[in-house]
């Protein structure tokens, strides 16, 4: 099936970075770090990893059934959107070239899945388990922030509207892509972007690690713009759903640091269960 | 123009109370006493509006034939002063607003394909206007073509050819929706598997079953395994492959009641599932479920009917297909409620047939009387392509429609809204499962007639049924990924049209070969007659003279389509002062090329009696 062939390729290239990654910007001697103590910090951050991947079970299934209740609950907002920027996006296509055609769509395949992953094992290598802890909370807020959104708004990106104006440049070059994205997001949610508001929260977590990890820093924001830029480049997203999306990533973010230690309470249930028990 | 009664009061004017205030304000009453007389007359009027409009249609995902021209309207009106935003929506729920709800200003979709030139009787009637489906969705009413269209329902030959002229000659003046083209179906191919595709009818039952296996498949053997004379007489026990089409439209996976209009669209696969009476097969009405049938006398001023059926049918779960089931299934489409609810609650679809018949009787176990309103024979037999339905499975669907169990829904029947998961049919092929969203197989039903019944008539090519093991339709999200799967292997033909475009990627490839046909779908632009600027026939033709559509159709369609001025363009009956030669002989596009001539294209709406404030836009009154 052309499905599970390209899941294999993104899962290959993302396992590629991933390895360079680690020895580029962890480094080998904070790499040891990940084997000391490992069972201990794994046990500290489990309750908010575990929060995290309930929110994205739950998103999983909403995203099946949110559409649905959207045509029935929500506003349609494509024509409001469009009204506010017009051919905005139109104008970011008209530097069209098929080599950048190519590096966004990398971008915004491969790029993305590896700084929605990386930051996972970059904070694991660290001794302090907080930011780990604040990755896993502000990605949380993205995806349950997101979702209210998408359930509440009923918008189709420029590509559907605007087709004259803006070609859906990966859709057309990479046809099969589209079984990819099409299996993630549904096309009636695009505002807000969440790969502007997950790179962007990357971006600016990485600012807090920047001593230890400066070219990881430089890295995410690099690859967070180049993601950015390729919603809009891609005709995928309005350029209100990436200004959306950068407030719903900084605002994440902002809760994140400030609050996530209300989710400590996690821990408690979780610690009784036995398989932790067995971790001790 | 007087102010229309009908529309919504504009919001009192902030600005106009806060002058009025103001004016109190400065104390000097007695001095403003006259003024305040000519100040509450002027702040309790209306301050005019700029007309606004909104066009719902599908995104381009769904069908981008229809937001170009969305679009290429819009910008026209927009240029001639009319507000407008185009509200994207998908398909079903375009089709509940449009279809059902009736609420919506300008649409644009396509029209489903059609058989005969009799569904303009549903399509123009008034006495639809108040029916959810593809009848009258306008709301259009003019008494003088109602005449004419129950007129021809009764005439045959010439005489209801002359009067289906003058219908549509009514209906262009007064452009009740603007017809744009009828786009040629553009699909692809893989050769190598099946033989037997034609692009007249490739996504349709009858296409189904005439396809040929050319290969066969050999169920898998273990490599290993022991080569003695019993494994390769095994192996040479082979099946048909299955036949794999790529689906743009994911309704059908969601959705196979086929009276549900919102799910049910061109060459629809609930006609695979649902035999009739008789299928139209190259022109003419063939009988399929029926063994014959014969006109009798009656006492009624239509013509009577007696249908034999053919021996020995079944439904898909074995029950055995009667008389009973014909002359429910005409009793149904006519009131779904089965006489339960006040008034009766017909069914959306197949209007334009199920209003032809007045009462079906069953007069044996394989015959049924079927009594007609006063009409011709010749349109009273289109009755006979209606979708027959099991009586055990329907007949539990008649009651009034709930929302689990807290709200009723007035005038809506459980069979209205049902999903039919699980549809039992009598056709050629049976419903095996579906993903919604994703896919849909069906397989040959065995006990279908085609598998016995030997004839040597028009139903000769379909003999023994389907031959594919499967038909499965995968749902793909665009153009470019269908002819993906087809290259790689995954697909063998393309079951929706594709766009032009796909042209150029299907010559240059090995595998794939190109199908162009001309089907009798067209792409329109349909208004809401019900409600002001648009219920007035001047603003409306100033509207639709803004389509360009030999332009729609050179830079939309890729030149792949034909411009048309009235729907029953395709059919013989097609009026002459209606041809199309070069521009629109009704309502000529005023510019060139797609340029509109914005000077002109404005006196159309001042001579409708519209006015422009000074920023040059257009006012409600």
């Amino acid at each position: 099936m052309a499905l599970f062939e390209i899941l294999a390729y993104l899962a290959i290239g993302v396992g590629v970075m991933i390895a360079i990654g680690s020895v580029t910007f962890i480094g080998p001697s904070q790499l040891s770090v990940l084997r000391e103590n490992w069972r201990f910090r794994l046990r500290e951050v489990s309750p908010y990893l575990g929060l995290l991947a309930g929110i994205l079970a739950i998103n999983k299934v909403a995203r099946q059934v949110g559409p649905e209740i959207s045509w029935v609950v929500g506003l349609n907002i494509t024509s409001y959107i469009y009204r506010i920027e017009g051919d905005f996006v139109a104008f970011v296509q008209s530097i069209a070239t098929d080599q950048l055609t190519v590096y966004f769509s990398f971008i915004y395949l491969y790029g993305y899945v590896f700084l929605l992953v990386f930051p996972f094992i970059l904070t694991f290598a660290l001794r302090e388990t907080k930011y780990l802890k604040q990755t896993a909370v502000a990605f949380a807020l993205n995806y349950s922030l997101g979702l209210i959104f998408y359930i509440l708004f009923v918008s189709y990106g420029p590509r559907n509207l605007i087709p004259d104006l803006v070609d859906p440049l990966m859709y057309s070059m990479y046809p099969q892509s589209q079984l990819l994205t099409g299996e993630v997001n549904s096309n009636t949610n695009v505002f807000p972007s969440l790969h502007t508001s997950l790179s962007v929260t990357v971006a600016y977590l990485a600012w807090f690690t920047r001593d230890r990890f400066p070219y990881w820093f430089v890295t995410s924001c690099f690859l967070a713009a180049s993601v950015v830029m390729a919603t809009m480049y891609l005709g995928i997203h309005w350029g209100t759903d990436v200004v959306a999306g950068t407030i719903l990533g900084l605002g994440s973010v902002h809760i994140a640091r400030k609050h996530y230690e209300i989710f400590e309470f996690l821990r408690v249930d979780l610690w009784s269960l036995p398989v932790f028990n067995r971790l001790r | 123009m007087p102010p229309d009664p009908s529309s919504a009061p504009a919001p009192p004017r902030a600005l106009s109370r806060r002058t009025l205030l103001a004016g109190l304000a400065t104390g000097s009453l007695a001095a403003t006493s006259g003024c305040i007389r000519q100040l509450r007359t002027l702040a309790n009027r209306d301050a005019p509006d700029q007309v606004s409009l909104e066009i719902k249609t599908a995104p381009a995902d769904a069908d981008p034939r229809s937001i170009y021209i969305a679009r290429f309207l819009s910008s026209n009106l927009n240029a001639v002063g009319i507000e407008t935003s185009i509200v994207p929506m998908s398909l079903e729920e375009l089709l509940r607003d449009v279809l059902l709800n009736q609420s919506f200003d300008i649409y644009v979709m396509r029209h489903p394909r059609t058989a005969s030139p009799n569904f303009v009787y549903s399509l123009l009637h008034s006495r639809f206007d108040a029916e959810p489906g593809w009848q009258n969705p306008f709301g259009y009413a003019n008494l003088g073509v109602d005449d004419m269209l129950d007129e021809q329902r009764t005439q045959s030959g010439d005489a209801r050819e002359a009067t289906l002229h003058e219908i549509q000659s009514a209906v262009a003046r007064d452009q009740p929706f603007a017809p744009i083209a009828i786009p040629d179906e553009i699909r692809a191919t893989r050769g190598d598997r099946f033989s037997g595709w034609s692009a007249a009818d490739m996504h349709t039952l009858l296409g189904y079953l005439r396809l040929r296996p050319t290969t066969t498949e050999t169920p898998e053997q273990p490599q290993n395994g022991p080569t003695n004379e019993t494994t390769t007489e095994t192996s040479q026990q082979t099946t048909a492959p299955p036949l794999r089409m790529t689906l743009k439209d994911p309704r059908a996976t969601r959705n196979l009641n086929p009276i549900a209009v919102e799910f049910r669209g061109d060459g629809d696969i609930t006609e695979m599932l649902y035999d009739p009476l008789a299928r139209p097969i190259g022109g003419d009405l063939v009988p399929w479920l029926a063994h014959e049938w014969s006109w009798v006398d009656s006492d009624t001023a239509g013509p009577a009917v007696e249908v034999t059926l053919r021996e020995d049918l079944l439904w898909h779960d074995a029950t055995p297909l009667t008389a009973a089931d014909v002359a429910f299934t005409f009793d149904f489409l006519r009131d779904t409620s089965g006489g339960a609810l006040d008034s009766p609650v017909p069914a959306p679809r197949y209007r334009d047939r199920s209003t032809l018949v007045t009462q079906a009787v069953e007069t044996g176990r394989r015959t049924v009387r079927i009594e007609f309103e006063p009409v011709s024979r010749e349109v009273a037999q289109t009755a006979f392509s209606l979708p027959l339905l099991p009586k055990h499975i329907w007949e539990t669907k008649t009651g009034q429609a709930t929302i689990a169990g807290l709200d009723t829904i007035g005038g809506v029947t459980e069979a209205l809204i049902w999903s039919n998961s699980n549809p039992v049919g009598s056709g050629p092929l049976r419903f095996v499962s579906a993903t919604d969203g994703e896919s849909l197989t069906l397989a040959p039903f065995d006990d279908h007639f085609l598998t016995r019944d030997v004839s040597d008539g028009p139903l000769a090519p379909f003999q023994g049924g389907f031959e594919p093991s499967e038909l499965e339709f995968v749902v793909v999200p665009s153009d470019g990924a269908a002819l993906a799967l087809m290259e790689q292997d995954d697909a063998d033909a393309t079951a929706s049209p594709l766009g032009a475009e796909s042209i150029s990627q299907i010559g240059q490839s090995d595998v794939l070969r190109l199908h162009v046909s001309k089907p009798t779908s067209f792409y329109h632009v349909g208004f809401n007659v019900r409600q002001s600027p648009l219920s007035n026939p001047r603003f409306r033709r100033a509207v639709a003279q803004l389509l360009d559509k030999q332009h729609i159709v050179n830079e939309v369609f890729g030149g792949y389509a034909s411009a048309i001025a009235t729907p029953l363009a395709p059919y013989p009956v097609a009026a002459p002062a209606l041809r199309w030669e070069g521009e629109d002989p009704e309502l000529p596009f005023p510019g060139e090329d797609g340029e509109l001539d914005i000077e002109l294209a404005k006196e159309s709406f001042r001579s409708a009696g519209y006015r422009y404030n000074e920023a040059g836009e257009l006012l409600r009154r």
